[in-house]
């Protein structure tokens, strides 16, 4: 062994140097961060990049990234996002939001950013609860999912029905992107990058709003292990939220 | 009305809502965001056509607060942008302001109040004293808060108020009022009067040779908030220092002041002079700036006058100020309309009279 | 000197527009001017007015003044409304074609004039407005017919332009309409 080493894994530029991921053990948000960060670096983005943190486990995305960052108050990321956009064209733009962020307190801002055709991207975590502050109900809570808020479960008397977040984003006329991706198995963890990357290159070509919903886990709410949480994430969630691509203007061309 | 637009030094007559629309122009605004509300709606009117002429950035909003969101948005980038609203759609806006406060963001935001609390109503009011200069978001934060009191003021004061949001990176709201706004005079509109603030050392622009910038107000740590606060709290007495404005006229010899800000404050310069024709000793302070208050002159002030009379649109707000300037020295009174026009000239030289006598 | 007016009438009748030619004509002759309309949740063709208040030597402090040295009243219900807050010596123009000649109080003058009437023999209703202004002008003494027809030019918009003739003819024909007027 001399030399002609090849290097064939590396922590991506757009990952800031030293930075430790704080997200519990398990759970998915560090494996979409670190797509989003590899996309940044594979499409050259990372220096004309400006991102919009929310509120939830996703606030701290600006501890890992080193792209410059928005913190938005609850729900109004994408208020954010298109006033960046919009002050300067020429930047790229996209938001990391929770489900309860994205369609539960921000609903009228992610419909309205979709239906504005808002030339950012959106990605959106769906991890069926809210994770930071303990995991209560949320907009994407399953049916019977037992949280703090529902601790006899999700019933729909109490609670009405979980939002199925893509489709409602694929129906808006400005979307030009729109797919739902989970993170449970090593060929779904590439076709959530493929995913990321399609959707910030609808937004490089200025063809409008881009969208990609995340299945995640919350093994330490749902009170699972990391293996336990993947299954969960298989077998109750993709059932309801199906994944795959709900929207492409480019695919027919 | 969007023919108005112009920077020679012709007069024109406008309303009030349109001066701070097209002084925004003037001064540069690249983005406004707005949502309707009576009695300022003539402002994103205004710019929804002007900015569109202009090819400068006009949202039409989802909601107040989308629109001050957005605004927040464009400001993080060190662009000069704005929205414009109304009382209690201002009250919708509470969370981002603070939000801004923290962030050090220069947000201008207009604020033509209306009559409250809840729905209210579309009269004039300044029942939004406080919501302007005590804030209804959380924790300690300052706007810088100013206040027109003609149509000439509300351009002169639209300019100050981008020059000053960017100069101390600190939210600024012209606090008008429905009077104002719908009144029509003759305004100048010239040149923007003050130099451009260089925003490049903190803002949002992609890090390219250099490392990420964040903008934040999360603050895990107790430590860097107690430091974080106490300079900011610092900024706000260099802007008390420097910044703080009014109009004061015969307070010299003055037994009684009149307070007054806004569009009450031209009735109660007529009482005033009204009242030095029947031999009363009495003048006026007009504050300019609201934050900051010009307190140190009132409590200078109280050293020779008897008395001070705060004349208010509102159930008394501004009166607490004066009282807190004043410090216990002289009685302070109010003289108030809760909503709608001013207290009439008759009406406070009636009681000027009779808090002379007393 | 301080004077302040009162233009009222029903909404559709013109009344803020007046209002502003009159305003912009105190402008243009350098005069201190504020104009300030009655608004609020008001419907059309619910009575609707304004005030000017013009002041040639100091800024206007002042609106929504308790009085008014002249009133339009281009309707009865404004005649009525407004009559009280004349100023002793004041006048009263009222629009006689729809407001009743009563003259119940004798402190103030007192001009009917047939406006809506002699706006319709000139062929078009909505010269009502302009054409109490040239009847107030004159009894004023406060602003010139020039001045006037130049504030007219300032305030009608370029895609009506072609309505700026009738309009300085509406003017005129207030203006030079035969006072003689009434004191009571």
């Amino acid at each position: 062994m001399t030399n002609t080493l090849t290097q064939i894994f590396k922590i991506p530029d757009s990952i800031k140097k030293g930075a430790k991921f704080s997200f519990c053990p398990g759970c998915d948000h560090g494996v979409a961060v670190r797509l989003v960060a590899e996309v940044l670096d594979e499409l050259g983005l990372r220096e004309n990049t400006i991102a919009v943190a929310s509120i939830g486990c996703s606030v701290t995305l600006y501890d890992f990234l080193e792209v410059d960052s928005l913190e938005a108050p609850h729900g109004r990321a994408l208020a954010e996002a298109t006033g960046i956009k919009r002050a300067r064209p020429d930047k790229f733009v996209f938001t990391y939001q929770g489900d309860g962020d994205f369609a539960s307190i921000g609903m009228a801002e992610s419909m309205h950013s979709a239906l504005r055709g808002e030339n950012v991207t959106a990605i959106c975590i769906n991890n069926t609860t809210y994770g930071m502050t303990g995991g209560q109900l949320g907009p994407t809570t399953l049916l019977g999912q037992v949280t703090t808020t529902s601790p006899t479960g999700r019933n729909v008397e109490y609670y009405g029905y979980p939002i199925k977040i893509t489709e409602h984003i694929a129906l808006c006329d400005g979307t030009a992107y729109a797919a739902r991706v989970s993170l449970d198995t090593v060929p779904n963890i590439r076709k959530a990058k493929a995913a990321i990357k399609k959707a910030f290159e609808i937004q490089m070509k200025g063809l409008g709003f881009s969208f990609v919903e995340i299945l995640a886990t919350c093994p330490t709410n749902w009170k699972k292990t990391p293996q336990q949480a993947h299954q969960r994430v298989r077998e109750e969630m993709m059932p309801v939220f199906k994944p795959g691509v709900y929207k492409d203007i480019t695919a027919n061309n | 009305m969007t023919e108005c637009l112009t920077k020679t030094n012709k007069k024109i007559l406008t309303k009030g809502n349109y001066a701070i629309a097209n002084a925004a122009i003037i001064a540069g605004c690249e983005c406004y965001f707005g949502y309707p509300i009576t009695p300022q709606s003539e402002i994103g009117e205004f710019m929804s056509g002007k900015m569109q002429e202009l090819k400068r950035a006009y949202v039409s909003a989802e909601s107040e607060l989308a629109a001050i969101n957005m605004v927040l948005g464009a400001c993080s980038t060190g662009a000069k942008a704005m929205t414009s609203s109304s009382s209690c759609a201002v009250a919708l806006m509470q969370e981002a302001l603070s939000y801004a406060a923290s962030d050090e963001l220069p947000i201008v935001l207009v604020s033509v109040m209306r009559g409250g609390p809840g729905l209210g109503n579309i009269y004039p009011s300044q029942g939004d004293y406080n919501q302007a200069t005590i804030g209804g978001g959380d924790g300690d934060y300052k706007l810088i808060a100013l206040a027109p009191a003609t149509v000439q003021e509300c351009v002169d004061l639209t300019y100050k108020a981008f020059y000053l949001a960017h100069k101390y990176k600190n939210p600024t709201v012209i606090l008008a009022d429905g009077l104002l706004g719908q009144m029509m005079e003759p305004v100048e509109f010239g040149e923007y009067p003050y130099p451009e603030v260089d925003n490049s050392g903190w803002a949002l622009t992609g890090a390219k040779g250099r490392s990420a910038r964040v903008i934040r107000s999360y603050a895990p740590s107790a430590d860097n908030q107690c430091e974080f606060l106490n300079r900011l709290h610092a900024k706000y007495k260099m802007i008390e220092h420097n910044e703080t404005q009014w109009e004061e006229i015969n307070t010299e010899d003055a037994d009684i002041i009149l307070v007054s800000f806004g569009s009450p404050a031209r009735n109660a310069k007529s009482a005033m002079k009204e009242c030095r024709k029947l031999g009363l000793k009495v003048g006026i302070l007009r504050p300019i700036t609201l934050f900051p208050f010009p307190s140190k002159r009132i409590s200078e002030l109280a050293n020779t006058a008897k008395k001070f009379i705060s004349v208010e649109i509102n159930m008394g707000q501004m009166i607490r100020d004066i009282k807190l300037a004043v410090n216990g020295k002289v009685p302070v009174e109010l003289i108030n309309r809760p909503v709608g026009n001013p207290p009439s000239v008759d009406e406070i030289v009636e009681r000027i009279i009779k808090e002379s006598e007393e | 000197m301080e004077k302040n007016f009162i233009i009222a009438g029903f909404g559709g009748q013109g009344v803020l527009l007046a209002g502003e030619v009159l305003a912009n004509a105190f402008m243009l002759d350098n005069k201190n001017v504020t104009w300030y309309p009655s608004y609020g949740a008001e419907m059309r063709g619910g009575t609707v007015n304004c005030e000017i208040v013009m002041n040639d030597s100091e800024d206007v402090s002042s609106v929504n003044k308790s009085d008014a040295d002249f009133i339009v009243a281009l309707n009865q219900a404004s005649f009525d409304r407004f009559l009280p807050k004349i100023k002793k010596g004041g006048w009263m123009i009222a629009n006689s074609t729809l407001v009743k000649e009563i003259k119940t109080r004798t402190d103030i003058n007192y001009l009917f004039a047939p406006v809506t009437k002699l706006a319709d023999k000139l062929g078009n209703i909505r010269m009502t407005n302009i054409l109490s202004l040239g009847v107030l002008a004159k009894i004023s003494g406060l602003v010139s017919l020039d001045v006037l027809e130049h504030a007219l030019d300032t305030v009608i918009p370029p895609h009506r332009k072609n309505l700026l003739p009738l309009n300085i003819k509406a003017l005129k024909i207030g203006y030079e309409y035969d006072l003689s007027p009434v004191n009571a």
